[in-house]
């Protein structure tokens, strides 16, 4: 049978497949799924939209998208964050079209509505003459997105009034957050702008990449392992944990082999070693102390890395940094990534600098590994328009593999941290759950 | 040959190798000592400045991380490179800032055009870049080379060529 739609009936079936751990492989270009994504997704949960040190100042701005709704996010007088609907309220131009600056109010080009950082009506040209004193011009006020909230310096927005609160969203994920982002007390801030580029391809490729997939560095990445940067041990990306959290949610913590570690702390400087003391458990610290990579994914597509890298050759040392990003949806076929380097604020301006420059080097646009892996979402998406991809019938076998572990590893019992951890990293578990509360997501009311 | 005549003749040699995937010979042009990078442009208001941001960079490079780039493209899977991408770099509207008989600065625009695989997408990345090139034994070498891109977002799926 092919389904003509993609109604409840075809998504009822897409769940069953995943519970068994396949997945049809349409659900990547398929402009029904796409849209649905944006309406059941998009407009209902938290989106990360920006970090605070991006908009330090009273008046600083950055303007932002969360899908196709434009938001200008800003710190008015106060040193309050706001987020607004970056579109006049009088007949719907963008308001502000600079990616970042500092104002205290901003003037609509086409009739010259002026609004303040408050996000109130303040000025219309001929106001009284025209509209008279029965305009009630609170009414007229910029549109607040409906919730902002923050968690360790990070500002997620809601275009839903009745969404969770961030924190429940977020879940068990804010513990491990906490050792990337809360490990010093002055916390992280952003290396200058984030890098933003275009890739086409499907988001849930991406966010599934950097979810739950090391099982692909092996082969995407062996450029690295011939060049000496990354272990000879073709296993060398299996080897630590991986946890599967609440709503969709899942991070990898990869380690050596055995679980040692030549670079404490991810070779963070041993000047900020006693600000873990005092900002994170011991069960964290441990995590940290022996952490290689960090990497997961925040649904739907808030996705992180914090490895340790190198620009030279093999006899360079590595030096790691905190690189989030988004997946912004702009088609079925067509992201745009939006790509944000971080360090700790209070790190010493030598290791923020080799900080930055391990980042450039490997996870930026033109990162020796980055390169590969948008070549390779490309391939992906390319294959995955057909005819024979495109059925509908998800009894056909045109179903991708997502069977990695399944019933053959099972959870480590004694973890003392959120989540089911399981002991390595080569597993399909994260994927799984990503795709069984993407699924849900789609199915609720 | 005028000073003038022979930098265009090395610019326009250095996009020549690129483009023949010459890249060893491409790395000989530049000095030891290079300083190459990509800053990031945003789209600002006029009032709101400069909009080239330097603490952040598409690419920034010295000898050696070039070197490790080009070793990388020699390996059997970098896959962004293979199958290699065709490149065109074109430079035009070269312009002398500074002239010693030892050092130049030049300013050029470049245009890179790049087709990947079997289908008829132009990629492109075009901007304007500042050059300090020195005389060397003889020779001249890329001392400093600064790539400013025209566009706050990036239209292709990564950076795996050179500028
Ligand atoms: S649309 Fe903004 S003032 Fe008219
Ligand atoms: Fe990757």
């Amino acid at each position: 049978m092919a389904y003509t739609t993609v109604d409840a009936t075809a998504l009822k079936d897409i769940k069953e497949k995943i519970h068994t751990g396949v997945l049809p492989q349409w659900v990547f270009s398929n402009q029904q799924i796409y849209e649905l994504e944006l309406e059941k997704i998009y407009a209902r949960t938290w989106n990360f939209i920006g970090h605070e040190s991006e908009i330090r100042n009273p008046g600083d701005f950055v303007t932002r998208w969360i899908v196709h709704d434009p938001v200008l996010l800003l710190r008015d007088q106060d040193g309050q964050i706001r987020a607004y609907l970056n579109s006049c309220t009088h007949r719907g131009a963008q308001l502000c079209v600079a990616d970042c600056g500092n104002k205290k109010t901003f003037t609509c080009p086409y009739h010259g509505w002026t609004f303040n950082q408050r996000g109130e009506l303040i000025g219309i040209i001929a106001g009284n003459k025209v509209y008279g004193e029965e305009l009630d011009r609170s009414q007229w006020a910029l549109r607040r997105i409906p919730r902002v909230e923050t968690y360790q310096g990070m500002i997620f927005a809601s275009l839903n009034p009745d969404v969770e609160p961030l924190d429940e969203f977020l879940g068990g994920m804010k513990w491990y957050f906490d050792i990337m982002l809360g490990r010093t007390t002055n916390g992280l801030e952003v290396r200058g702008v984030p890098h933003r580029w275009l890739i086409r391809t499907n988001w849930k490729i991406s966010a599934d990449n950097f979810g739950g997939d090391p099982y692909h560095v092996a082969m995407s990445h062996r450029s690295t392992v011939e060049l000496g940067i990354s272990p000879q041990d073709p296993m060398y990306a299996s080897y630590g944990y991986q946890i599967v959290l609440e709503n969709g949610h899942g991070i990898n913590i990869c380690t050596t082999k055995d679980g040692t570690t030549s670079r404490p702390y991810q070779g963070l400087p041993e000047e900020l070693w006693p600000e873990f003391e005092k900002n994170l458990t011991a069960e964290q610290r441990d995590i940290l102390y022996r952490a290689v990579v960090f990497v997961g994914n925040c649904f739907p597509n808030l996705s992180f890395v914090s490895p340790m890298h190198g620009t030279g050759g093999p006899d360079e040392p590595l030096t790691s940094f905190v690189n989030f990003r988004t997946w912004r949806p702009l088609a079925p076929d067509l992201i745009e990534v939006c790509s944000w380097c971080m360090v700790d604020k209070d790190a010493s301006e030598e290791f923020k600098e080799a900080s930055y420059r391990s980042y450039v080097g490997s996870f930026g646009p033109g990162g020796t590994l980055e390169q590969d892996d948008g070549e390779i979402w490309t391939r992906v998406e390319d294959a995955s328009k057909g005819f024979m991809v495109q059925s509908k019938d998800v009894h056909y076998n045109n179903v991708l593999n997502y069977l990695m572990g399944m019933g053959r590893v099972e959870p480590i019992e004694q973890w003392r941290a959120p989540g089911t951890a399981y002991p390595t990293c080569w597993l399909d578990a994260i994927s799984r759950s990503f795709y069984e509360h993407w699924v849900d997501q789609l199915l609720s009311e | 040959m005028t000073i003038r005549d022979e930098i265009v003749n090395f610019l326009h040699d250095e996009a020549f190798l690129l483009d023949e995937r010459r890249f060893d010979e491409w790395l000989e042009m530049l000095d030891d000592s290079v300083v190459y990078r990509m800053p990031m442009r945003v789209t600002k208001e006029k009032e709101g400045g400069d909009d080239i941001v330097d603490e952040m960079t598409y690419l920034e490079e010295t000898k050696q991380s070039l070197i490790t780039r080009v070793n990388r493209l020699k390996t059997t899977s970098a896959w962004a490179e293979d199958p290699p991408s065709r490149t065109r770099h074109f430079i035009t509207n070269v312009r002398i800032e500074r002239e010693e008989p030892e050092e130049v600065h030049v300013t050029s625009y470049f245009h890179m055009l790049r087709s990947r695989g079997s289908t008829t997408e132009v990629e492109q990345v075009f901007g304007k870049r500042s050059d300090v090139v020195k005389k060397r034994d003889g020779n001249w070498r890329l001392v400093r080379r600064t790539i400013y891109p025209d566009q706050a977002i990036l239209g292709m799926r990564n950076i795996s060529n050179f500028f």
